[in-house]
C-alpha cells in the first residue's frame, strides 16, 4: 500500500477542495463564449442591439482533437456572424446567442450534446457541428426533435436524408460525379491535358466516396469517370486515417508510375506529406489535385506544392472581391483580424467559412421568412423559398437532393504561393495554369 | 447473502427503471435520460473489464475491440440486412465472445505470460480489426453506417431517449449483477488468486485457463452488448470513431478510479468521471475542461491509489449521509442550479468526506472489510494483529489426527505415489535434468538433497506439474501426467511449497488456506472451507494470525501458511522445496516437529533440504542429486557415508 | 514487383523506423528500469515538438539548434515528473492514469496555445524535410536519416552507458532487485530522476525531429501511442538497441505491405505480425533472457 508523503497529501487535499469549486455549473462562472441563457452574451450589445431575451443557437464543435484545426474557423465566422447579426438588429427583434460545447472531435459524444442543447439548455436553434460523422450524430438528434439543422461542410449526399437538413456547402446532389467532372473539364482545356492518372484516396467518409462511390453501390465516381473520359488509371491507392507511416511507400509508387496528374482524394496535411515524400525521392508529379486538404499548410511548403489544385466555394482574391463589393471584403477581412487574434497560423477566409458563413444565412432567413422559431415553420419557409446568400445568391432547396442546392463550386490552384479561382474559367481570378516542365 | 444483493440490485434498477414513464410527473428534462444513458454505458464497459482486468489482475486494452465488433454486428444486420433490434442482441453478444476467447486462447496458452505482454496483444486486436472492417465493403467499406432507429421499441416505451435509457439500464443492470455474481462465488476467488499469485492458484487445483477464458468471454459478452446499444443511440458509426484508445483508457481509468478490488468501484468511477465531464462541459470553460479533468484524476489516482470505493468504504454513511444531505437540501432550497449540479456538489461532498485524514486503526478495519472474504461473510469479526511476536511461539503439539485421517482409503503401504522415469528436463542449451528415475512410496519421506544447481528445485517443479519434462515420463499414483495442466495434478494429490512463499497477499491468512480446500481434490463450499481452514491452521500453529493479512507475519510464519495451505487441498504427496531457508535455529526446530508431525499424519513427503540436520532427523530415505543425476539413492546412515556424496559436496579434496 | 522500388522502399521505411525508434526509447528505458508506464512521455514529445517550431520560428534558426533549449528543458519535466512518482510511492499501473492524466492536461494546454490548426516550420528554415542523400539507385530521405542518426547514437550511447558505467550498472541492479540493490548502498532515487531526466531528453529530440518532418497539431499526442507501444515490447522493455532494431522493422514491415498491398491493410499485417512475433517469443523479440 502505497502511501503519498505529506507534502503530496496537502497539496491533493487542495486539489479535491478545487474539485468542488469546479463542479459548480454555469452560472457561476460563465465562460466567455457560452453564457447561460439568462445572462448577456458576448455579442456586447452595441447601440443597434434589440433588447428582450436571447434567442440561442446551440451547437457543438471540435474545438480540440483531430478536427479542431477546422472547428475553430467554423467557431470565429459563427461569432462573427452573431455579431454582425445583433448589430443589425437581431432576429425577430431579439438578440441572438450562439452557445458552443465541445465535442472533442468524437462523434460518440456529439449526440449527448445536442440532446443537452435541446432538453438541458433548451435553446431555440440549432447549427451543425464540423465534420461528416459528427454532423450525421446530431442529424439523427435533431430529426428526432423535429429541428431544422443547418451545417457547415457535409457533402456526403447519400446519408444525408432529413429534409430539414440544410447545407451551407454544396457540391450537388452528386459529388462523386460532379467534382471530377468538372475538374476534368477543367483539366482538357490545357494545351497538352494529362493523358495517365493516379488516384490516392483517403478511405473514409467523402474522400472515399468522391473516387470510388459508395461500397455497397454501382455508381459512377472520379476513378470510373476517368476511365470513361479515355485517360488511363496508371494507380489507385488506398490508405487510412493515421497512416503517417506510408508517405514513403505511396511516393515510391507514384514515382515509379509517374502519373500525368495525381487524384489525391485527401484531408488535413495528407497531401502536404505526400508531396514532401516525393520531393524527397526526386519526384514532382507534373499536376495533383487535392480534394480537402488543409489549406494553409500547403501554401507554407513554397515550391513544391506551387500549380497544385483543390475545390473552393471561395477564395478572397482581389478580382473575386471587387466583384463581389464591400460587403464581401468586409467580412473577409474582419474574420482575417479575427483569425488573426485567436492566433490562427492561416487567417484567409475561405471555403469552410463559407460555408460557415451560409449556413448561418440560411438559418437566419429561415427564421425570419417564418416570423417565429416554430421549426415545422422554419424548415417549410425555407423548402418552399430558398435563401439569399452573400457568397451563392439564391439558394433553392429540393429534399429530393438532400437539399443540397446547386453548386457554385469551383476549383483553385496555388500560384507564386496563394489560393486563386482559377474554374470554371467564367469567374475565376485567374486562368488555369498548366505543368512548367 | 449474494442472492439478496442480486434482489437489491434488480430493486435499484427497477427503481431508477421508473424514471424513464415518471420523467415528465418530475419535470426532469429528455437529456437526464441520455445522461443516465451514458452513464450506463460506461458502467457496463467498465464493469465488464474489471470483470477481467480488475479482478484476475490481466489489464486488457482491448475494450474498444469487443464494443466496437458489438456495435458493427448490430450495425450491420440492420442497416444491411433488416434484422430486427433485439434480434441483434444475441450476435453482437457473441461475435465479442468470440474476439474474446480468440485473444483468450492465444494469450492465455502462452507459457510465462506476463501483465505488458497481455497488454499489448489486446492493444494490437483492435488495430487488426478496424482496418479489416475498413476494407471490407460487406461491413463498412470505409464510409460509415447508417443504423435505423428500432421504431417499434422506440414507440413502445414512448419515445428514444426513453428507450436508450431503458437499453443501457438493462445492460449496466445485467453487468453489475455479473460483476457481483462473480465476486461473490467460486470464480471471484479463483480470479483474486490468480491475480495475487497464478502459478500457486493453478498449483493449489484452480483450473486458471478456464476461469480467466470465463472472464475475458463475459467481458466480451457484455462489452459487445453495450456497443449494441451504443450503435443505435449515435446512429452513425464509423471505423475510427469506434476502434479507437478513448473506450480503453476511459474504462481503466473509471475502474481503476473507483476501486477494482470492488464490484460496484467501476460503476462508481464511471459516475464521477461521466458527470464530472458532463458538468465541465456545461460549465463554459472552454479551453479549460478536459485541463480541470486531467488534474482531477491524476489527483484522485494520487490521493486514493487504491480507488474511490475503497475511501468511501472508511465511512460508508458519514459519506452517503453527507451526499443525501447535500443533495436534500440544495434540492430544497431549489434556488440554485439543476439536478445534475446537486449531484455533483453532493458527490463532492463526499468525496471530501472520504478523503478526511483516517486514522491507522480504522484504516485497517476498512481493509479488513475490504478483503474479499469479508464482502462474503459480512462485516465479520476483524481480529487485532500484534506484529512482530518478540520470538517464536511455542506450537502446541496436538495430534490433529482426526482431520488428516479423513482422507480417502489410504492406499496399500508402499504403493508407488510419484515415479519418475527417466526424467530430463533442459533450458535453452542448459541440461538441468538428465535422466533422472526416482520412485517415491506412499508413507516415505524422502530427503532430496544434492549441491547448488544439481537440479533438486526443477525436479520438484517437474513433479508438481509446473514444467513439463523434456524428456521421460512421470507417474502419479500410477497415472501418465504427459499433457496433464497442473490443477489436475492437484487434484491428483500433488501439492507443493515454495522456496520463497508466496501467498495471496490480497487474503487473511485463513483464507489463503480456504482457497486451496474450495478448489483441492474434495471441492467445498466457502463456508465448509473456512471452516476445515482453521483445522489446517492449528496443525501448524498459525491459528491466532487466522485473520492477518500474509504481509503483517513474518518469514517463518510464511512458511508454515505455505504448509498448511499445501496439506489444505488433503494432497496424497507433498513437495516441501526449501521450506526451512533463512529460518533461525529455534524456528527450525519447530518447522521440523511440524513437518514430521504432517508425515505422521499420513501424507508422503519429498522434502529438498539443504541443512543435512534436518534431513537425517526426517527422512526415511534420501536421494543425492548432482549435476542433473541421481547419485546416490538409500538409507540415510548409508547415502550419507556414500564417498561420492561426500565429493560431491565437498569437493575433491574432502576424500583425503 | 520492381526489386528496386522494394529495397527503396523497405529501406527508407526502416530509416523512417529511426524517430519512432527514439520515440519508444525514452518509454521503453523508464518502463524497464524504474517500473513506471509514462504516458506522459507523448506530451513531452509533443511539447518537444512545438518548443522547436516556436523557438526555431521566433529566432529564425534551424530547428536542430533548438536541442540545446529543449533537451535540458526536457530533462527537468521528466524529472519532476519521476519526482512526482516516487514522492507519491506510485505503482506500475496508476502510473500510467497519472500520466494519461498529465497527458490530457498538456495537450489541452497545448491546444490553448498554439491552437489545434496546423503548425510547421517554414520552408526556408527547414533544408531537411526535402532532401536526400543518394547511395546508387537507392535515395535517402534527409529527416529520415537524421532521426535514424540519432536514434543509433542515442540508443548505442544508452547501451554502453548501461552496460559499462557504474551508473548503468547500478541501474540495471535496481531493475532487477530493488531491495539488493538498495542494501549496497545505490541512492536510487536519485539514479531515477537522472534517468527519467534523460528520457525526457530523448522526448525532446523525437519531437525536435517530427517537427522537422511532420506539420504539428495536438490531436498527434494521442496518435503515436499504438505503434511506439508496439515497438517498446518488440523490442524487449527496458532494451535499447532492442527499440532501435523493433522500430526499423515495424517501420520497413508498414511501407512494404503499403507498396505491395495497400496502405489500408499495413495496420492489420502489421499488427498481426506484431501479435504473431509476441506468441513466438513473449520476452520480445531482442531481450536475452526471458523472465
Amino acid at each position: 500500500m502505497s502511501k503519498p508523503s505529506s507534502a503530496l497529501r496537502v497539496a491533493s487535499a487542495l486539489f479535491v477542495l478545487a474539485l468542488v469549486g469546479c463542479t459548480a455549473p454555469a452560472p457561476a462562472t460563465p465562460g466567455p463564449a457560452t453564457p447561460g441563457p439568462a445572462t448577456p452574451g458576448p455579442a456586447t450589445p452595441g447601440p443597434a442591439t434589440p433588447a428582450g431575451e436571447a434567442i440561442v443557437v446551440g451547437a457543438s464543435l471540435s474545438l480540440t482533437g483531430i478536427f479542431g484545426a477546422t472547428g475553430i474557423i467554423h467557431d470565429i465566422a459563427g461569432k462573427q456572424f452573431v455579431e454582425q447579426l445583433n448589430d443589425e438588429g437581431g432576429l425577430l427583434d431579439r438578440p441572438v446567442e450562439w452557445m458552443v460545447l465541445d465535442d472533442e472531435s468524437a462523434a460518440a459524444g456529439v449526440a449527448d450534446l445536442y440532446e443537452r442543447l435541446i432538453t438541458q439548455e433548451e435553446v431555440d436553434l440549432l447549427m451543425g457541428p464540423y465534420a461528416t460523422p459528427l454532423i450525421l450524430a446530431a442529424l439523427s438528434v435533431a430529426e428526432r426533435n423535429g429541428m431544422v439543422l443547418p451545417h457547415h461542410t457535409s457533402v456526403h449526399r447519400p446519408f444525408m436524408n432529413y429534409e430539414c437538413q440544410f447545407p451551407g456547402w454544396s457540391i450537388g446532389p452528386t459529388p462523386n460525379e460532379f467534382v471530377p467532372n468538372q475538374l476534368y473539364d477543367a483539366l482538357e482545356s490545357l494545351p497538352e491535358p494529362p493523358q495517365t492518372i493516379a488516384f490516392v484516396t483517403n478511405e473514409t467518409g467523402s474522400t472515399g466516396y468522391v473516387v470510388h462511390g459508395q461500397p455497397d453501390v454501382d455508381e459512377p465516381a472520379a476513378l470510373s469517370i476517368a476511365e470513361d473520359r479515355g485517360m488511363e488509371v496508371v494507380a489507385d491507392i488506398r490508405y487510412t486515417p493515421s497512416a503517417e507511416h506510408t508517405w514513403d511507400a505511396v511516393a515510391a509508387e507514384l514515382a515509379s508510375v509517374e502519373p500525368d496528374f495525381v487524384f489525391m482524394s485527401t484531408l488535413g496535411v495528407d497531401s502536404l506529406n505526400l508531396l514532401n515524400a516525393m520531393e524527397q525521392i526526386g519526384y514532382r508529379p507534373p499536376l495533383a489535385f487535392s480534394l480537402f486538404p488543409a489549406p494553409g499548410p500547403l501554401l507554407g511548403a513554397g515550391e513544391v506544392a506551387e500549380g497544385h489544385l483543390s475545390v473552393s466555394m471561395f477564395e478572397p482574391n482581389e478580382p473575386i472581391l471587387e466583384r463581389m463589393g464591400p460587403e464581401v471584403r468586409a467580412i473577409v477581412e474582419e474574420f482575417e483580424s479575427r483569425a488573426q487574434a485567436a492566433g490562427l497560423p492561416y487567417t484567409a477566409f475561405e471555403t469552410q467559412a463559407t460555408g460557415s458563413w451560409t449556413a448561418w444565412e440560411i438559418l437566419a432567413e429561415g427564421v425570419r421568412g417564418a416570423g417565429s422559431l416554430d421549426h415545422e415553420a422554419i424548415c417549410d419557409y425555407l423548402l418552399a423559398n430558398g435563401a439569399e446568400t452573400t457568397f451563392h445568391g439564391h439558394l433553392t432547396f429540393d429534399p429530393a437532393d438532400g437539399n443540397y442546392w446547386p453548386t457554385t463550386q469551383g476549383i483553385k490552384q496555388i500560384q507564386d504561393g496563394d489560393w486563386v479561382m482559377v474554374w470554371p474559367a467564367d469567374s475565376a481570378a485567374a486562368p488555369l495554369v498548366g505543368p512548367s516542365n | 447473502m449474494a442472492r439478496r444483493g442480486l434482489a437489491l440490485l434488480l430493486l435499484a434498477a427497477a427503481v431508477l427503471a421508473a424514471a424513464a414513464p415518471l420523467r415528465e410527473v418530475f419535470g426532469f428534462p429528455t437529456f437526464y435520460l441520455i445522461f443516465m444513458a451514458t452513464v450506463f454505458f460506461w458502467v457496463a464497459q467498465s464493469t465488464s473489464w474489471n470483470i477481467l482486468s480488475g479482478y484476475s489482475g490481466y489489464f486488457s486494452f482491448g475494450q474498444g475491440a469487443f464494443f466496437g465488433v458489438g456495435a458493427y454486428a448490430t450495425a450491420v444486420l440492420m442497416s444491411r440486412h433488416d434484422f430486427d433490434f433485439i434480434a441483434t442482441l444475441p450476435v453482437a453478444g457473441l461475435v465479442a465472445v468470440l474476439i474474446a476467447l480468440a485473444i483468450g486462447a492465444v494469450a492465455f496458452r502462452l507459457r510465462s505470460l506476463r501483465g505488458e505482454i497481455f497488454a499489448l496483444l489486446t492493444l494490437a486486436v483492435p488495430f487488426i480489426i478496424a482496418p479489416f472492417v475498413r476494407v471490407t465493403p460487406a461491413l463498412d467499406g470505409g464510409q460509415g453506417l447508417r443504423v435505423p432507429v428500432p421504431r417499434q421499441y422506440v414507440d413502445l416505451v414512448g419515445g428514444f431517449p426513453e428507450f436508450i435509457f431503458l437499453a443501457s439500464l438493462a445492460i449496466a443492470t445485467l453487468a453489475v449483477a455479473i460483476a457481483y455474481t462473480a465476486q461473490h462465488s467460486r470464480m471471484g476467488w479463483a480470479l483474486f488468486a490468480i491475480r495475487d499469485a497464478e502459478n500457486v492458484a493453478e498449483g493449489l487445483g484452480v483450473p486458471t485457463f478456464r476461469y480467466k477464458m470465463l472472464a475475458i468471454s463475459l467481458n466480451g459478452f457484455i462489452a459487445g452488448l453495450a456497443g449494441a446499444v451504443f450503435a443505435v443511440q449515435v446512429g452513425f458509426l464509423t471505423v475510427e470513431g469506434v476502434f479507437n484508445l478513448t473506450v480503453p483508457l476511459f474504462v481503466i481509468v473509471m475502474s481503476v478510479l473507483g476501486g477494482r478490488s470492488h464490484w460496484l468501484g467501476p460503476a462508481l468511477g464511471a459516475l464521477v468521471i461521466v458527470s464530472m465531464r458532463d458538468r465541465l462541459a456545461a460549465s463554459g470553460f472552454e479551453g479549460w475542461s478536459l485541463v480541470i479533468l486531467g488534474l482531477v484524476l491524476a489527483t484522485l489516482v494520487l490521493l486514493a491509489p487504491e480507488g474511490l470505493m475503497a475511501r468511501l468504504l472508511i465511512r460508508p454513511r458519514a459519506a452517503s449521509l453527507v451526499f443525501a444531505a447535500v443533495f436534500l437540501a440544495l434540492a430544497a432550497y431549489g434556488g440554485w442550479g439543476a439536478p445534475l449540479d446537486w449531484l455533483a456538489v453532493a458527490m463532492a461532498a463526499a468525496a471530501v468526506v472520504a478523503f478526511l485524514p483516517v486514522s491507522r486503526r480504522r484504516l485497517r478495519q476498512q481493509e479488513a472489510r475490504l478483503l474479499a472474504d469479508e464482502a462474503i461473510a459480512g462485516p465479520a469479526e476483524v481480529q487485532p494483529v500484534e506484529t512482530e511476536p518478540a520470538e517464536v511461539q511455542p506450537v502446541e503439539v496436538q495430534p490433529a489426527a482426526n482431520l488428516l485421517a479423513q482422507p480417502a482409503p489410504a492406499p496399500e503401504l508402499g504403493q508407488p505415489v510419484i515415479e519418475c522415469l527417466d526424467v530430463a528436463r533442459s533450458f535453452g542449451g542448459v541440461h538441468a535434468l538428465r535422466g533422472v528415475s526416482l520412485t517415491v512410496r506412499e508413507g516415505e519421506l524422502v530427503g532430496l538433497v544434492g549441491p547448488n544447481g544439481s537440479g533438486k528445485t526443477t525436479l520438484v517443479n517437474l513433479i508438481s506439474g509446473a514444467f513439463a519434462p523434456t524428456g521421460g515420463e512421470i507417474r502419479i499414483l500410477g497415472r501418465s501426467t504427459r499433457a496433464m495442466p497442473q490443477h489436475r495434478m492437484a487434484h491428483l494429490g500433488v501439492a507443493r511449497t515454495y522456496q520463497i512463499p508466496r501467498p495471496f497477499e490480497s487474503m487473511s491468512v485463513r483464507d489463503n488456506v480456504a482457497v486451496a480446500i474450495m478448489f483441492g481434490r474434495q471441492p467445498r463450499s466457502l463456508a465448509e472451507a473456512r471452516r476445515l481452514a482453521a483445522e489446517h491452521l492449528e496443525l501448524v500453529g498459525l491459528s491466532r494470525l487466522a485473520g492477518a493479512r500474509p504481509s503483517e507475519i513474518n518469514l517463518h510464519e510464511r512458511q508454515l501458511l505455505e504448509m498448511a495451505r499445501a496439506l489444505a487441498g488433503r494432497p496424497r504427496v507433498l513437495l516441501l522445496d526449501e521450506a526451512l531457508a533463512g529460518l533461525n535455529p529455534a524456528e527450525i526446530d519447530n518447522a521440523t516437529q511440524v513437518v514430521r508431525r504432517i508425515h505422521q499424519s499420513g501424507v508422503t513427503i519429498v522434502l529438498v533440504e539443504h541443512l543435512l540436520r534436518v534431513v537425517n532427523q526426517l527422512a526415511t530415505r534420501i536421494v543425492v542429486l548432482d549435476q542433473g543425476l541421481a547419485l546416490a539413492d538409500g538409507a540415510p546412515q548409508a547415502v550419507m557415508s556414500d564417498p561420492a556424496v561426500i565429493q560431491a559436496y565437498l569437493g575433491k579434496g574432502a576424500h583425503a | 514487383m520492381n526489386l528496386q522500388l522494394l529495397l527503396q522502399v523497405a529501406v527508407s521505411g526502416a530509416l523512417a523506423g529511426g524517430l519512432f525508434a527514439l520515440m519508444a526509447m525514452g518509454l521503453s528505458l523508464t518502463w524497464g528500469m524504474l517500473r513506471v508506464i509514462n504516458l506522459a512521455h507523448f506530451v513531452m514529445i509533443l511539447l518537444g515538438a512545438y518548443l522547436a517550431y516556436e523557438l526555431s520560428t521566433a529566432a529564425s534558426i534551424d530547428p536542430l539548434l533548438t536541442l540545446i533549449v529543449t533537451v535540458p528543458v526536457m530533462f527537468g519535466a521528466g524529472a519532476a515528473i519521476q519526482w512526482l512518482f516516487q514522492a507519491s510511492r506510485i505503482s506500475e499501473f496508476n502510473s500510467l492514469l497519472v500520466s494519461f492524466g498529465i497527458l490530457i492536461v498538456v495537450v489541452q494546454l497545448i491546444t490553448n496555445y498554439w491552437t489545434a490548426d496546423f503548425r510547421q516550420l517554414e520552408a526556408n528554415l527547414n533544408p531537411y524535410v526535402r532532401q536526400s542523400l543518394r547511395l546508387g539507385e537507392l535515395v535517402l530521405p534527409l529527416h529520415h536519416l537524421l532521426g535514424f542518426g540519432f536514434a543509433t547514437g542515442i540508443s548505442v550511447g544508452g547501451y554502453l552507458i548501461l552496460e559499462r558505467t557504474v551508473i548503468g550498472r547500478a541501474l540495471r541492479a535496481f531493475a532487477q532487485d530493488p531491495a539488493i540493490a538498495a542494501a549496497f548502498g545505490i541512492d536510487h532515487n536519485r539514479l531515477a530522476l537522472l534517468l527519467a531526466g534523460a528520457a525526457g531528453g530523448t522526448a525532446a529530440v523525437a519531437g525536435t525531429l517530427w517537427a522537422i518532418g511532420n506539420p504539428l497539431t495536438p490531436a498527434q499526442g494521442f496518435e503515436w501511442i499504438g505503434v511506439v507501444f508496439a515497438i517498446v515490447i518488440i523490442g524487449g522493455i527496458g532494451n535499447v538497441l532492442g527499440t532501435l532494431v523493433a522500430g526499423a522493422l515495424v517501420l520497413a514491415l508498414y511501407s512494404v505491405v503499403s507498396l505491395v498491398w495497400s496502405p489500408s491493410v499495413a495496420p492489420l499485417v502489421v499488427f498481426s505480425a506484431i501479435v504473431v512475433t509476441l506468441v513466438l517469443r513473449p520476452q520480445g523479440l531482442f531481450s536475452r533472457r526471458g523472465s
